[in-house]
């Protein structure tokens, strides 16, 4: 029994109820404690499909999920929300509320029917806080916060259930770079310094490329490539996948892809 | 002054007693005429007149129906209303629906040259239309037991049987101006309990109590209010009269709840059931309601 | 701090209900007086109990299908309701009880018709379709009402209308008894749904990432907040604004949380229609307003009130 693998997603197919064919067709994952794996694909390639296949949202048609070693099917939505962390594609908060209450919520997994908040559950959210340079805003109406900021009290939220492993669906869409930069660098040093297994579902190739371990790249539900930033990012798989002329260059030894301009100019 | 026509037949459309106001300008104009013209010959004693006697007669009201047999018209009545039930000759005549929302189509089929119906604001609209039709109509107010005598003496014209509408309108002028001798009983008249509704001054019902010499402790509101219960044990009254379609045994449901029995007319079982054909509606009638009434408030007393 | 002040609030509005009346009741007589025990004082209890199920029921309600303005009402129960109280009356069922338990029948056939609607093809209710499917609902039980009312035209079926539109004058300790022991139930049910409430504010699916279980939630605190309803309006008839406004005055005072806010909105709405019916009880003495008409007409401006803060914030 491998105690650091967090996440085995083997040969997952699925498909929505009603629709045609599958959304994701014959996938397969690993997750270890300390891996940052990347998830890569063009719209509607099966990214969150995979997403909600491994959380047990979405039921399989064949394949099996196992977190922590045990049928993801068999876990309790408390059980599996002590244990992972989910920043989510879409949110939209119904009421005003304060920062500190919204990051509380990522602390109700843990507490009891009726029991009230801990003082250790203060404090895993202060660190959250903390941890996503979030305190300052701590005591503002969520309503007040600009897109970037909420995103990152989306995710101190995540980081407040102390999860063993963290999934974030295109975390970065409205964040400007520093931001952007800052989240990646935060999703690194988790996966390095506190052992959490982070699944990132992104369209930034470039950056997954110098952050992630492994990428994955699908294309209609299906594996393209799956393998070290490298051996994934080559000119040909991004070309095929994609349907855009590229140059993949090197920077600081990670692939880089260029999406190159079709009207003659320079570049 | 000229009387509107209308095709050949003449519309006699004489309002009686408040709410002449309810009616369009030029409606109220004939209206106005007509009634002028009538009044001129009550005065004049004229038995001809401007007025051509009705003959086919529809009644979309009880209390109209039953003066039109009192005044010796019942033979000319085509069309009654189902609540029309007395005198019991009346079945034999073909109804025309509730008389509520009159029905328009069935009053024509009984091809009728007046129609007389009670005053409210549906029947107001109803009229018009009837007058479009060509037909004439009488709208009546039929409220109170005064009203009735005036409704007497102008059936009586324009069935061109004056003397027994008078006749009539006299024995009711009569009852109205002898009531009883105080019974010394003071009476609430309740219509429905949840919520519990009684009856005021201003109403019928109100009108014979006070005739049948009991006192409705509730004469100081309207025809028909929405009181607590507590009002009710307040004014304290002796007998508790109950209304209802059809004859009770023993006393009402509600009698039994134990919020009623603040009430001491309720602990003690003083009930009486007043029955809608008699007392429902005002009625020529009236007289032998009111003796009834008395004799139920004696007995339980 | 803030609950001593709503706790004697309450503890102040039941005291006035009992003191003030359309009659005088003096000072001296009031621990011995039958009116006083037998009307003001259980129809002061059973207002403060009506009144808080329809403020518990609105706060989860709102919760559920995830839109500020749903009211329990607006899920065709009272239109059920209505409809199985003037089916008692037009069949001259007869028994003390016989209105209250049509009226509740009516409100459960309305629930259960209202979910299969909401369930719109899926396994999972859509709180949009269920408010849709309220409204329908509501709206075809009250057509077929007035049919009957029309169509049997006896003057009891006229008189079932003023039932319909809100009233504690039937007020009796039995009720009172009937209620206390029911509502426990289905309150403790909306209590233990609070924190998961609060989780699916953010929206389903990220509810369910944090641990909700959704489709038992749901359906849990549709059942429930129906339950509250249907005893409120089987008891009192219909009493519109309650479930809608409280829970918005309370969000102002106790903030949003459900552990917070659902007993607060209980109580908050207990507090309302004590008032409100005193106000139709006193107001024009000796006769009576229905309290629909009149939690209508202090919800109304208050609501435009809120409304307006709401939006300027």
């Amino acid at each position: 029994m491998d105690d650091d693998l967090i996440l085995d997603v083997r040969n997952a197919s699925c498909r929505y109820p009603g629709a045609a064919a599958d959304a994701l067709d014959d996938v397969s994952l690993a997750l270890r404690a300390g891996d940052f794996h990347a998830v890569l694909g063009p719209n509607g390639s099966g990214k969150t499909t995979l997403v909600r296949a491994a959380l047990g949202v979405l039921p399989l048609r064949r394949g099996g999920v196992e977190l922590l070693g045990r049928s993801v099917a068999r876990w309790s939505r408390r059980e599996l929300a002590r244990v992972v962390g989910v920043v989510a594609q879409r949110e939209e908060n119904l009421f005003p509320q304060r920062v500190r209450d919204t990051v509380l919520l990522g602390r109700y997994p843990h507490l009891s029917l009726w029991g009230g908040v801990r003082p250790d559950d203060r404090a895993a959210v202060e660190r959250a806080l903390e941890r996503c340079d979030v305190a300052p805003l701590a005591e503002r109406s969520i309503w007040t916060l600009s897109g970037g900021e909420y995103q990152r009290v989306r995710l101190a939220r995540a980081l407040a259930q102390e999860p063993r492993l963290l999934v974030l669906d295109e975390p970065t869409t409205s964040l400007d770079v520093r931001h952007e930069m800052e989240l990646f660098e935060l999703a690194r040093s988790l996966a390095d310094e506190h052992r959490m297994a982070v699944l990132l579902v992104t369209h930034h190739l470039n950056l997954a490329a110098r952050f992630a371990d492994r990428l994955l790249l699908l294309a209609a539900g299906r594996t393209v490539a799956h393998g070290a930033p490298a051996e994934v990012l080559t000119r040909e798989t991004v070309e095929a996948v994609f349907g855009w002329p590229v140059a993949v260059e090197r920077f600081q030894g990670w692939p880089q892809v260029i999406p190159l301009r079709t009207r003659k100019g320079t570049g | 002054m000229a009387l509107r026509t209308r095709r050949r037949r003449l519309p006699i459309s004489a309002p009686t007693g408040v709410g002449v106001f309810a009616m369009g300008r030029r409606a109220h104009r004939t209206h106005l005429a007509i009634l002028l013209a009538v009044l001129a010959a009550c005065g004049a004693g004229r038995e001809e007149g401007r007025v051509r006697p009705a003959s086919r007669i529809v009644s979309l009201s009880p209390a109209v129906t039953e003066l039109l047999f009192a005044i010796g018209a019942g033979n000319r009545v085509v069309g009654r209303t189902t609540w029309c039930d007395y005198p019991p000759d009346v079945r034999q005549v073909p109804s025309v629906g509730d008389g509520l929302h009159p029905d328009l189509e069935a009053v024509a089929a009984a091809r009728p040259d007046l129609v007389v119906l009670y005053r409210s604001p549906l029947n107001e609209t109803a009229a018009d239309q009837l007058a479009r039709l060509g037909i004439a109509t009488l709208v009546l107010s039929q409220d109170r037991l005064e009203d009735l005598g005036r409704a007497a003496r102008i059936l009586g014209r324009v069935t061109d049987r004056r003397h027994a509408g008078d006749s009539v309108a006299g024995a009711i002028a009569q009852a109205l101006a002898a009531p009883a001798p105080a019974l010394g009983i003071r009476l609430a008249l309740i219509a429905w309990d949840n919520p519990p509704m009684v009856i005021g001054g201003g109403s019928y019902l109100d009108q014979l109590a006070t005739l049948a010499g009991a006192q409705n402790v509730f004469h100081d509101l309207g025809s028909a209010d929405v009181v607590s219960l507590e009002t009710i044990a307040a004014r304290d009254p002796d007998v508790i009269a109950v209304l209802s379609d059809r004859a009770a045994v023993g006393p009402p449901a509600f009698a039994r709840r134990p919020p009623w029995q603040v009430i001491r007319a309720v602990r003690e079982r003083r009930f009486i059931t007043l029955t809608g054909s008699l007392f429902g509606r005002p009625s020529p009638r009236a007289p032998a309601a009111v003796a009834a009434l008395r004799r139920l408030l004696e007995a339980a007393r | 701090m803030k609950w001593v002040a709503l706790g004697l609030v309450a503890a102040g509005a039941l005291a006035l209900a009992v003191v003030l009346g359309p009659t005088h009741v003096p000072w001296s007589a009031l621990a011995s007086s039958d009116i006083i025990r037998s009307l003001r004082l259980p129809r002061a209890i059973l207002a403060f109990l009506v009144g808080g199920a329809l403020g518990l029921s609105g706060a989860a309600l709102q919760a559920l299908v995830r839109n500020p303005l749903a009211d329990p009402l607006l899920l065709g129960l009272s239109g059920g309701a209505g409809l199985g109280a003037v089916l008692a009356i037009a069949l001259h069922l007869a028994g003390v009880w016989a209105l209250p338990l049509a009226a509740f029948a009516g409100a459960l056939a309305a629930m259960a018709l209202v979910y299969r609607l909401g369930l719109a093809g899926d396994a999972e209710p859509d709180p949009r379709v269920l408010i849709l499917a309220g409204v329908a609902v509501g709206a075809f039980t009250g057509a077929l009402t007035t049919a009957i009312v029309s169509v049997a035209s006896a003057a009891e079926l006229r008189n079932a209308f003023l039932w319909l539109w809100g009233g504690l004058s039937g007020a009796s300790w039995e009720a009172v008894l009937v209620v206390v022991v029911y509502l426990p139930l289905p309150a403790l049910a909306l209590l233990a749904a609070a924190r998961p409430l609060d989780l699916l504010a953010l929206g389903e699916e990220p509810a369910r990432y944090l641990g909700a279980d959704v489709l038992s939630l749901k359906r849990r605190v549709y059942v429930a907040a129906s339950l509250l309803t249907a005893v409120a309006v089987a008891v009192s008839g219909v009493i519109g604004f309650v479930g809608l406004i409280v829970p918005h005055a309370m969000r102002r005072v106790y903030g949003h949380q459900h552990r917070a806010l659902l007993p607060a909105a209980f109580l908050g709405g207990g507090v309302l229609l004590v008032l409100a019916d005193t106000v139709a009880r006193v107001a024009i003495a000796p006769r009576e307003l229905p309290v629909g008409i009149v939690t209508a007409l202090i919800g109304v401006p208050l609501f435009a009130l809120l409304v307006r803060r709401w939006t300027m914030t």
